[in-house]
């Protein structure tokens, strides 16, 4: 019965509600999750499905947020195209950079892939004329929400919401259409090859498959999401900075992929929601968050390596086993 | 009976407007404190928290106490802007005042810019924050910028019988802002300097020895240099060794506090004496003024510390300045107090301060001075301390 | 053209930065070639190593070879730090995905960074030369600062020893062992846990060493864990992880691009490590003395 529930629809329409019904605080905190759960996800499919851990995912995420923010910014493009662009932009250097990442395994791989991030993170940092160097762009122009207005103001009980509110909706739209895209990527044969890949690659081999092929594949879809995932991130953020492309970007995403669940499709997003809650909640009472982050990663990787979706599944499958022998 | 009546509704309207009026001033104070930056973050918020304190014991201001709210933005512009907005949407602040380095600063100010809440950066030097495409009524700046930093600097260097001349910055904003300023101004100030050597170590270097290396290599005769803090120190450890100050004669000037007393007393005995450098303050100013030496006694016993830190001031002033905005305006409305912001002098422990009307900047004085000897104290000193007022070159 | 003392003085600069990068990245090296894990803690424990280093100089108070002996403590110190975290944290971890054992590394340089902003705050400390080593001696025109001539004799010291001990001790043939094959090694009877251990606090011994001895010439200060971790990397990829003297080499290298690199690039030194590594990951992973993967 559970099963049958469409949760995931329910809570894309209740999600919309998170404005009318909240402070305006939340409503941005929502924004923040939604879009670190696309890349959190996107990560997974590197990391859960196909078993290739990148240190250096930030990369994509950041050159996604600074196409998007070079488009609309500097020279007025719309939101319309800036965005699929974070999306081209992202994949195309997924693709240069996949290219050499994929020959290597396991920590040379994570290494060469850190290895690139800080590079773009530097050529950010030390381009001024183009990203605006350390400082970075602030102010990245919202979209034009006019016309939503005016069917807004058509529409009864619908209207009065400003355009961080209109964002919002925007954004949950158009991470909800990613997240379903990325869902058909990995239920398709496609992405059961990469479990496949990710289980035994050598058997994976040996029946034909070009491993090789397939990784970069991952690695660009991956880096595509990534770079949608920038570009909403950068509008939202009202500004665009070199540390998006920072290592310790790349490990707080890591993190909520696996706080999560690496081994479903739902658990990035789940992490992303509970280490963004729970960073507002710690950091308004003390300085110490790496203390407590690093002693709730512990934990994680000692008792619950399978994440909190990982936890829940376990305890569903308890729950029925119990419920048969019953 | 309708006398009664009366009384009673007066008492009754009275009661939300009493209220009102207890309620707190709220101001979000984000600044850096972890990471490396925490080193100069936390004792800005000690400054402003001693100045709270101090008010809300006279009082408040308009009746009302001040609550600081601080928050820790690790450094990271993302981080700062999202602990600006729960401040302003979840916690209500009527103010901002705070950040540290000046991709944080910009960032900050868009917020405060979209919310139109108004903005007081107390320690951002870079120029873009008060940049004319960037300036909106809600930003302040109550520190001083590189602008300022470099031109005074440049006029201490111009004075000393020196023709070559180099500069080794970290290469980012701050650096090269303020070398272009230092630059761009010595060249004007006397035509006959050659800028031998530029040095541009990146951001945390921890080997400075190829750098140096290379400056010696070309023989300069002086040195502007913007490092800071631990990069300072790290720096000195470095060139002393390899006789770096000597060659130059001493003839070295460090911006970027090199002569605040925290980086004297970390490099105790190791500091080269006889450079020239500047600090936000300095406790041991016998001969500064009477509201300054007052101000750094409170500091002191609130620090619980006899040397108390120059970088609390920054946090002070910055709060200070909040304070006489609103009580010039009457009211807490960022509107209003932008307004009464425009032009208002305050009386700091440095002496009267200006807000500039065209650009929001403080017309905040440096303190400069060569780093000598001193038996009163385990560390070296600025002696005698210059104040540089700097309104005939911030344009 | 550079004058020849200046070039002297560059590449004695790139030598004792190359030999404190190889006391640091030996310890790495080491982890890596026997746990096959990439040890990101490492950092942390170079970092203690400095902290404590200006804490027994604080407390020992003055009296001769203070600095000495505050640097052997000191090591000492986060060398037992390191077994009691491997013997009873890491060795859980053991069996289970390479990304849990690198991520609990992750989580210690979380936890280690903010302890030690706890117990020593976050304002810079330094910590002086030692006395005996101030001062300076000039060779070919170049001045060689005698601390700075005692890292780079150090080194080469360090290596051999290092090298002679896994060469011809017993121990330090299960070491090399354990690197090629452990679980043979484990069913011949040796107790391949405490081997771990021991391989562990020896490369903390190494990183906490390299941290004290670094003191006089960099101030102490919060963030030193993580910049260092990175060059430990980037020279362990160049001469090939697991490999002993590839680490050596790999750190003259790396020592002698940064020297002279900034006048071939100057302004690009923020690249130079990521692109050195990138380089070396896409033409020859394996390094300069690594076996080549499968």
């Amino acid at each position: 019965m559970i099963q049958r529930v469409p949760w995931a629809l329910l809570v894309f329409v209740a999600a919309f509600f998170v404005p009318a019904a909240s402070l305006r605080y939340y409503t941005f905190l929502a924004n923040d999750v939604v879009i670190w759960a696309l890349f959190a996800t996107s990560l997974n499919l590197l990391v859960g499905y196909t078993g290739l851990v990148s240190f250096g995912h930030a990369a994509y995420f950041g050159i996604g947020a600074y196409t998007t923010g070079i488009l609309m910014k500097k020279l007025g493009v719309s939101f319309l195209l800036a965005f699929p662009a974070a999306g081209v932009s992202g994949a195309l250097f997924a693709l240069v950079f996949g290219f050499f990442c994929v020959r290597l395994t396991r920590i040379y791989f994570a290494m060469l892939t850190l290895a690139f991030a800080q590079i773009v993170w530097a050529i950010c940092f030390k381009w001024n004329e183009v990203t605006g160097g350390e400082q970075g762009m602030p102010e990245i122009p919202y979209p034009d929400f006019g016309w939503l207005e005016r069917v807004a103001a058509w529409l009864p009980f619908v209207g009065g919401y400003r355009t961080s509110d209109y964002f919002y909706f925007l954004t949950l739209v158009l991470v909800a259409a990613c997240l379903w895209l990325l869902r058909r990527v990995v239920g398709s044969p496609f992405g059961r090859m990469l479990t496949t890949i990710r289980e035994n690659p050598e058997r994976a081999e040996f029946i034909g498959v070009n491993v090789r092929r397939y990784e970069l594949a991952a690695f660009v879809v991956a880096g595509a999401f990534a770079g949608l995932a920038g570009g909403l991130f950068g509008i939202f953020n009202r500004g665009v900075f070199p540390d998006f492309a920072y290592w310790t970007k790349s490990s707080e995403v890591l993190i909520m992929t696996l706080l999560g669940g690496m081994g479903t499709f739902i658990g990035p997003a789940l992490g992303a929601l509970v280490l963004i809650w729970l960073n507002q909640q710690i950091v308004s009472y003390t300085q110490y968050w790496p203390l407590v982050l690093g002693t709730i990663l512990i934990v994680l990787l000692f008792v619950f390596p399978g994440g909190i979706a990982g936890a829940m599944e376990s305890a569903a499958r308890r729950l029925r086993r119990g419920r048969q022998v019953a | 009976m309708i006398r009664v009546l009366t009384l009673l509704l007066a008492a009754l309207l009275a009661l939300p407007i009493a209220a009102e009026a207890q309620k707190p001033i709220k101001v979000g104070y984000p600044m850096i404190l972890s990471g490396s930056g925490a080193l100069f973050g936390e004792p800005a918020l000690k400054g402003a928290e001693m100045y709270v304190e101090e008010i809300n014991a006279k009082g408040g201001v308009l009746g009302r106490k001040i609550e600081l709210l601080p928050r820790d933005t690790k450094g990271d512009a993302n981080e700062a802007v999202r602990v600006s907005r729960e401040l302003i949407l979840k916690d209500n602040v009527d103010f901002l005042v705070g950040t540290l380095t000046s991709a944080e600063g910009p960032a900050v100010s868009v917020v405060a810019k979209e919310n139109k809440i108004v903005f007081i950066a107390n320690i951002p030097k870079t120029d873009q924050l008060t940049a004319p495409d960037k300036l909106h009524p809600y930003v302040f700046r109550t520190s001083a910028n590189t602008t300022m930093e470099g031109r005074s600097a440049a006029e201490f260097v111009a004075k000393w019988p020196v023709t070559r001349i180099a500069t080794i910055s970290p290469d980012y904003a701050y650096g090269q802002d303020v070398t272009k300023s230092f630059v761009e101004h010595i060249r004007k100030l006397k035509p006959s300097v050659q800028i031998v050597d530029q040095q541009w170590p990146k951001l945390g270097e921890a080997d400075y020895t190829p750098f140096i290396n290379a400056q010696l290599a070309k023989k300069p005769e002086a040195v502007f240099s913007s490092l800071w803090g631990g990069h300072f120190v790290t720096f000195v450890k470095q060139a002393r060794p390899l006789g770096y100050f000597e060659a130059i004669k001493l003839n070295f000037i460090g911006v970027g506090e090199a002569g605040s007393p925290e980086t004297t007393k970390a490099l105790g005995a190791e500091y080269p004496v006889g450079i020239t450098a500047n600090t936000y303050d300095a406790f041991y100013w016998t001969e500064g003024p009477p509201a300054q030496r007052e101000y750094n006694a409170r500091l002191s016993k609130y620090l619980k510390d006899e040397y108390p830190n120059s970088w609390a001031i920054q946090g002070y002033m910055g709060i200070h300045v909040l304070a006489e905005a609103i009580k010039k305006a009457g009211s807490t409305d960022s509107d209003k107090v932008s307004k009464a912001l425009l032009g208002l002098t305050v009386d700091t422990p440095h002496g009267k301060m200006t807000i500039r009307e065209k650009d929001h900047q403080a017309t905040r004085g440096l303190l400069y001075g060569q780093v000598v000897k001193d038996a009163k104290y385990p560390f070296p000193i600025l002696k005698p301390i210059i104040y540089v007022d700097p309104i005939r070159f911030m344009d | 053209m550079p004058d020849l003392s200046f070039v002297f003085a560059q590449a004695l600069s790139g030598l004792t930065a190359a030999m404190f990068l190889f006391l640091i990245a030996s310890g790495l090296s080491l982890i890596f070639g026997v746990l096959r894990v990439l040890n990101f803690a490492h950092g942390s424990f170079y970092m203690l190593g400095a902290y404590g280093a200006y804490q027994f100089v604080h407390w020992l108070g003055t009296g001769p070879g203070r600095f000495w002996w505050a640097v052997l403590l000191s090591a000492l110190c986060v060398a037992v730090l390191g077994g009691l975290v491997e013997r009873f944290l890491f060795q859980r971890l053991y069996g289970k995905e390479e990304l849990y054992q690198l991520l609990f590394t992750y989580a210690l340089v979380l936890i280690l960074s903010d302890a030690a902003k706890i117990l020593w705050g976050t304002q810079q400390k330094s910590v002086s030369r030692p006395p005996g080593l101030t001062g300076a001696l000039s060779l070919f025109g170049a001045t060689i600062p005698y601390y700075n001539l005692f890292i780079i004799l150090l080194g080469p010291a360090i290596a051999l020893g290092f090298w002679f001990a896994l060469q011809r001790t017993r121990a330090g043939r299960f070491i090399r062992a354990a690197a090629l094959d452990r679980e043979t090694l484990g069913a011949l009877g040796v107790n391949v846990n405490a081997l771990y251990t021991g391989v562990f606090v020896l490369a903390s011994f190494l990183g906490g060493l390299g941290g004290a001895l670094i003191t006089p010439m960099r101030s102490v200060v919060p963030g030193m864990d993580t910049e260092v971790i990175v060059e430990a990397f980037v020279v362990v990829v160049i001469g090939g992880l697991g490999s002993f003297w590839g680490t050596f080499l790999g750190a003259l290298i790396y020592g002698q691009v940064l020297s002279f690199g900034i006048l071939f690039f100057p302004r690009f030194s923020i690249f130079s490590m990521f692109a050195l590594m990138a380089a070396v990951l896409i033409i020859r992973p394996w390094g300069l003395l690594g076996k080549p993967l499968k």
